[in-house]
């Protein structure tokens, strides 16, 4: 019932001493809170917060990379075109980005970068027909899920405009664009 | 039902017998030329599906630059194709084995330091999709050049009527006669005479079958599933370019696509912008991963803590 | 499983074309989540039940391991996938992938303590009494522990094994993973484990990144991972074997080679 003693058949590596906030004597079990202990580690995983009294902080710093760049993996399914416009810095921008937004899922996360990079006027060429794309698809407030959307809807894509009808989407280029994609 | 001709009817027939006459030989020709062409058009199926080549296939969905298209990606699908700094085409390594004629055609124009779009102008390129066309035509599933110019014949004779009525419309307007209806049926079929004479289909309802057939075959190519190109090969990748357009060779490789200038577009069926997500459909309430037919998030037992 | 099915992959929309490939193929696995909530189930999976082959829903994302009781709509969902597709067992991970209304993404480990078995065992029994089919319970591989553990690896799944009736998806390159980031035997831990329970393995791949090795499921098996097959097997032949693969996917002739190499660490025919 000891932490840090080397248990028969391996056991966890001996820990640095506890924070000196703890209100339990160092190592022993607190019963009873499991539940609060682990929203403890998620939000230090996935948003941000300190990691709990006991854990390995290098081993929880290098948890929560993997799993952003497992995160990464998982958006640029969803958002090809987000990922590719990107190229080789897709992962540490998707990384600074979610660092302390945990996930609601590759599709809003994607959504939600991409519009910031949007925003930021950052976002060209076929990443931005690809929002376009989507936006006129799908209705989505960026509080709950995406929602088809029933009605048709235009967007506004790089140099193109991107028509949703009955679920398709056709992208018409606007005389003048540069001869990007087309 | 005859009105008496009067000495003022143009070229001595009444208005509204001409009018009548007009409308008649109008419908006439263009239920003709309905009919005419699914004739034409029917084709044969000489060989099974699925002995289509993709470049063949690609030919058949979206002609010659689709086809183009298709050797791009399995070309690039092989590695030995790119796109240099100033975006024209650029090779390195050997011609993979099997490769099609269309595919070492587009292999030595790349070579030729051009972009994408030029391929079409190329030479050799183009005689290799003649004899692409020429194999298709000997199957029946692309129509002979003889079928075609025989597809013009009635709208030619249908765009001869909308010249007679042009000139009865100038002789009635000399005439000081009522020519209103005659304008309006004139422009209402002036268009259709011209669809039906410059759009001739280049592949048959046979080819559309095979086509169909395909897609069912290799539906595991479509770009909606996220397929693993490297996983299917420079075959996969040509085949899926063919029966889902060149939104596959965006998804096998956009920065090349982005950079040799496809037509992200072309061919392409309509809907779905990357992946078919539904949404909020699935039951995980605050969130948290793959959507509906996503399948992603795989073992997670992946990077542990 | 009753009755050996051998050599399996992970069913993944990617790959589809490839899974249906293999002439061999006895079994494969499908994320639960991933098949749908009403109607008929993917095509390709009903192809793949026409030609007589096992498909096995793994959940994961009902936090079996999570403080907070099992949301029972996923267990529902888990029941409903078994009987689309007709299983005959299901699969799960003993972790927790949220807590306090915030999902984490990905499967976390728990304490090796008595309240963390109780949680489990609680969950689990809860999924089984609406499941039509057995389930089996996949301890999974961690980057790092928590700092009061009271019981071994062994201990804890054994532990939980016995209390549920459950049986063991042992992933075996969690094993390696684990025994080698915590600088542990691995084959020791094969024989603390009641192998017998064993419903059947998953083999993935992994790689080192910052001195850690990552259980990524989108590299190349280690040969080390092989060995532990042999070993495994030498001790309790498993009546089937799972390839991983998340992403990343290779050659067609590369995976080949894979499910080959598992096939014959274990002894199996090979499926391709």
């Amino acid at each position: 019932m000891t932490a840090g003693s080397v248990q028969p058949g391996g056991g966890p590596a001996p820990l640095p001493p506890p924070a000196p906030a703890a209100s339990h004597p160092p190592g022993s079990v607190q019963h009873g809170d499991l539940a609060a202990r682990q929203a403890e580690l998620v939000a230090a995983l996935v948003a941000g917060a300190p990691v709990p009294a006991g854990f390995d902080e290098r081993l929880v710093g290098i948890a929560r990379g993997a799993l952003l760049r497992k995160r990464a993996g998982d958006v640029a399914r969803h958002w090809p075109l987000l990922a590719a416009g990107l190229g080789t810095d897709w992962t540490a921008t998707f990384a600074r980005f979610a660092a302390t937004r945990p996930t609601r899922g590759s599709l809003r996360d994607g959504w939600d970068l991409a519009r910031d990079l949007h925003a930021a006027a950052r976002l060209t060429g076929p990443a931005r027909d690809e929002l376009a794309a989507r936006e006129a698809t799908w209705h989505y407030r960026g509080t709950d899920a995406p929602r088809p959307r029933r009605l048709p809807a235009l967007r506004r894509g790089d140099g193109t405009v991107v028509i949703q009808f009955a679920g398709r989407v056709h992208t018409l280029t606007l005389p003048g664009a540069t001869d990007r994609s087309s | 039902m005859e009105v008496p001709a009067t000495p003022a009817d143009t070229w001595g027939i009444p208005s509204t017998t001409f009018l009548l006459i007009f409308f008649f030989t109008a419908t006439t020709l263009v239920t003709l030329a309905v009919v005419h062409r699914l004739i034409l058009f029917a084709g044969r199926r000489d060989v099974p599906p699925a002995q289509l080549g993709p470049q063949q296939a690609a030919y058949l969905n979206g002609g010659d630059r689709l086809a183009v298209y298709s050797s791009l990606a399995a070309l690039r699908s092989a590695g030995v194709i790119g796109v240099a700094k100033d975006r024209t085409l650029a090779v390195g390594g050997q011609l993979p084995l099997g490769a099609t004629p269309l595919d070492t055609a587009v292999y030595n124009a790349a070579q030729k330091r051009i972009k994408s779009r030029q391929l079409l102008a190329d030479s050799f390129v183009a005689r290799a999709l003649d004899q692409l066309r020429e194999s298709l035509e000997q199957q029946g599933l692309a129509p002979s050049a003889g079928t075609r110019r025989a597809a013009r014949i009635v709208p030619a004779v249908m765009l001869a009527l909308v010249l007679v009525g042009v000139v009865r419309i100038f002789a009635g307007l000399a005439n000081d006669r009522p020519v209103g209806f005659l304008i309006l049926l004139t422009v209402l079929y002036a268009p259709v005479a011209i669809v039906f004479l410059s759009v001739v289909p280049r592949r048959t309802r046979a080819a559309r079958a095979a086509l169909s057939q395909l897609r069912v075959q290799h539906v595991h190519l479509s770009p909606r599933t996220a397929p693993a190109y490297a996983t299917y090969g420079a075959a996969g990748a040509a085949m899926g370019v063919a029966l889902f357009g060149a939104a596959s060779l965006w998804a096998l490789d956009p920065a090349f696509a982005a950079d040799a200038e496809i037509q992200r577009n072309y061919a392409s069926a309509g809907g779905g912008s990357g992946s078919s997500c539904s949404g909020g459909s699935s039951s995980d309430g605050g969130g948290g991963g793959s959507c509906g037919g996503g399948g992603g998030c795989g073992g997670c037992g992946g990077c542990g803590g | 499983m009753t009755g050996a099915y051998g050599v399996g992959i992970g069913w993944r929309p990617e790959i589809s074309g490839f899974v249906a490939g293999l002439p061999g193929l006895r079994f494969v696995e499908v994320v639960a989540e991933s098949l749908p909530h009403s109607g008929p189930a993917p095509a390709a999976l009903a192809d793949l039940r026409a030609r007589d082959v096992a498909v096995v829903p793994h959940g994961v994302r009902l936090s079996l391991g999570g403080a907070e009781p099992v949301d029972p709509a996923r267990v529902a969902h888990l029941a409903h996938a078994a009987a689309l597709v007709d299983a005959p067992l299901v699969s799960e991970h003993i972790a927790f992938v949220r807590a306090g209304d915030v999902e984490a993404g990905h499967l976390l480990p728990l304490p090796r303590s008595r309240e963390a078995v109780a949680a489990v065992v609680g969950n689990v029994r809860r999924t089984q009494a609406e499941l039509p089919v057995p389930i089996a319970l996949e301890p999974i591989a961690a980057i790092f522990d928590w700092p009061d553990d009271e019981l071994t690896e062994a201990q804890f799944i054994t532990e939980i094994l016995d209390q549920t009736g459950a049986l063991l998806l042992l992933d075996i390159a969690n094993v390696y993973a684990n025994a080698r980031n915590r600088d542990t035997d691995p084959v020791d831990l094969l024989d603390r484990l009641p192998l017998d329970r064993v419903a059947y393995v998953h083999v993935a791949g992994g790689a080192d990144h910052g001195g850690v090795y990552h259980d990524t499921h989108t590299d190349p098996i280690p040969a080390e991972v092989l060995d532990l097959i042999g070993e495994l097997c030498a001790r309790h032949r498993p009546p089937a074997l799972l390839l991983e693969r998340d992403g990343n996917y290779p050659a067609g002739d590369v995976l080949r080679a894979e499910l080959d190499a598992v096939a014959t660490a274990s002894g199996y025919p090979t499926v391709t």
